[in-house]
């Protein structure tokens, strides 16, 4: 248990590592249906370059 | 525990985490993807891929259930999971691969979505392969302990995502990310493939499902004994409406649904928003064990129904206390102003679209999608007919416009031009546009995310453990997996849109609650009176 325990914290603090440097560039909002997996949203496609 | 029972729930729980991983890498890459695959389709072909995509997510999945449940009551637990994580790895691992828009054309798009469904229908079949086989290895006395730790899966794969991303990201530089960076996150769903292949070919069946099959009493017709017979039937029933269409609205609500009120409601800045839902999720991931645990002794019902029931009793408040504590001046102007839309009551229409591709264009519903994603509370008054829709902000008055039949550039200079409008009378009541990061009290709204994330775990440490318990050997991978699919795919898949939808009507950004408080008191009174507590059930009784 006490091995479990280490990794979670190891992993929490990994992520919790990832998201502060990720800031706003990071989606968490979890699976996209319908229009919004299709269509960019302004921002990240101006974020993104053009498919080549 | 013994090392065997550890490797079981480690291999079934590590491949439903990289399960996860796939699926959620998806959505955290939408953006990129569909600059890349959907960015030259016209408006006809994507509006198809639009619906073709929403089939991906929500009825595929159930398919799926039925799909791979059938196969894993029929040949095996073992090799029916060991096919969904190969379909779901190799799926992604091709997305990674696959050229894009520009370089194949429409086929691009075509072969993602098909990828999609394919990962869809992989996903339905995971779940309940990985919580029967563990439970079918679990000790009588244990079964919740053991299963919960699949229940953590969904949070620890959507964090691996984020990390494979971000860890991509930094390394290459984000130019180069948007360009092809993004395929290795796919790309790295091949090793994770490796892994969870080699460790599950590595395990043995299920001994209930060995000791049935050398008697040879495996079902020979699944589908027939769990939906076409009344029976049984009825179990699938009360497990979607007394346990999981509940249990599926509270974690949406908890993860996704206060995440996204907190950046569109509250506008707090994303960063901010991200690393405090991220902090609550991992305060409240070990709770999911601790729940789990906790229903051998006192049962699964007890908790499931708790957690449906504070969340019908507390979310109102809560949410208000949310939006005090990361937005005081929102909270301060909803209080202080007054904001009425009058209408022509047959030009509104009730804002549902789960698929993204129905527009709204009346001059009434133009003017409720501003003010409610301006988080505007607003009464609605009844005006002439015919008449177009306006907005009253204090003593300011804005029309509202009709975007049928009128072209794209007017409409996109109207819109502006009504949108400034508002926004201008929202300011000068008072409204801020953004949050205001020194007065959002972090360690509150932690607290309060925490909470909803504790609420979660409730309903979903041990509903794993309660519905392989409701369903006989024979049919018990088809038979829970379907309401489990429906309950979460349907009634959590679908509660962003309805949500907006309830909160557009109504004018007040607190009502799209009302969609998990019904659902989740559904789950409550059916379960409270038809649901039996299942912890003794002895699981192999009706072998």
């Amino acid at each position: 248990m006490l091995k479990i325990f280490l990794g979670f914290v190891i992993f929490a603090a990994l992520a919790m590592f990832v998201i502060f440097k990720g800031g706003n560039s990071l989606d968490m909002a979890g699976e996209k249906h319908g229009d919004e997996a299709v269509h960019a949203p302004a921002e990240a496609a101006s974020d993104a370059p053009a498919a080549k | 525990m013994s090392a065997e029972e550890k490797k079981v729930i480690f291999a079934s729980s590590l491949g439903t985490v990289f399960e996860w991983y796939d699926f959620y890498l998806y959505g955290s890459l939408a953006a990129i993807i569909a600059k890349q695959f959907f960015s030259g389709l016209d408006e006809g072909s994507a509006f198809i891929f639009a619906l073709l995509a929403f089939a991906a997510g929500f009825i595929v999945r159930p398919f799926g259930a039925i799909f791979f449940g059938r196969l894993g009551d029929m040949i095996g637990r073992k090799y029916t999971f060991l096919v969904t994580i190969l379909i779901m790895g190799l799926s992604t691992f091709i997305v990674g691969i696959l050229p894009n828009y520009a370089s194949i054309g429409v086929a691009a798009p075509v072969i993602l979505i098909c990828l999609r469904l394919l990962q869809g229908l992989a996903l339905g079949g995971e779940y309940g392969g990985a919580a029967t086989y563990v439970a079918e290895h679990a000790p009588h006395d244990k079964r919740g302990a053991y299963t919960s730790w699949i229940q953590t899966t969904a949070t620890l794969g959507l964090f691996l995502s984020l990390m494979v991303i971000l860890g991509t990201r930094t390394a290459i530089g984000e130019a180069a990310f948007a360009e092809w960076g993004w395929r290795v996150p796919f790309i790295v769903s091949i090793a994770l493939l490796a892994v969870s292949v080699y460790i599950r070919l590595s395990m043995n069946e299920s001994p209930a499902f060995v000791k049935m099959k050398a008697e040879g009493k495996t079902s020979k017709a699944p589908l027939t004994e769990s939906f076409g017979q009344w029976k049984n039937l009825k179990i699938v029933i009360l497990a979607l409406i007394g346990l999981t269409a509940g249990q599926a609205v509270v974690w949406y609500s908890g993860q996704f649904y206060a995440l996204f009120f907190l950046t569109q409601a509250l506008k707090v800045d994303g960063a901010t928003a991200n690393i405090l839902v991220a902090v609550s999720l991992l305060i409240g991931t070990p709770f999911f064990v601790v729940f789990g645990s906790l229903s051998d002794k006192i049962g699964r019902k007890p908790i499931i129904m708790l957690g449906c029931l504070l969340a019908v009793l507390t979310y109102f408040p809560v949410f208000e206390a949310l939006t005090k504590a990361a937005n005081p001046d929102l909270y301060a102007a909803q209080q202080k102003n007054k904001v009425v839309v009058t209408s022509d009551a047959n030009e509104c229409s009730f804002q549902f679209n789960p698929t993204g591709t129905v527009k709204f264009t009346s001059s009434c519903d133009i003017a409720k999608q501003v003010l409610a994603s301006s988080s505007v509370s607003y009464e609605n008054a009844a005006g002439p007919a015919g008449a177009p829709a306006s907005i009253k902000i204090g003593e300011t008055e804005i029309v509202s416009y009709t975007s049928k039949g009128v072209p794209a550039d007017e409409v996109k200079a109207k819109s502006a031009e009504f949108k400034k409008a508002v926004a201008d009378a929202l300011k000068e009541a008072g409204y801020p546009s953004k949050a205001d990061p020194a007065k959002v009290d972090q360690v509150k709204v932690t607290i309060i995310l925490t909470y909803l994330v504790i609420l979660v775990t409730m309903v979903y440490g041990p509903i794993a453990a309660m519905l392989v318990e409701m369903f006989p050997t024979r049919i018990r991978y088809t038979s829970m997996s379907l309401p489990y699919h429906i309950g979460n795919g349907w009634f959590g898949g679908l509660l962003p849109t309805t949500a907006f939808a309830i909160v557009a009507q109504t004018g007040n950004m607190y009502n799209g609650l009302w969609y998990p408080i019904i659902v989740a008191g559904m789950t409550f009174v059916i379960g409270m009176i038809f649901v039996k507590e299942t912890k003794d059930v002895d699981i192999y009784a009706d072998d």
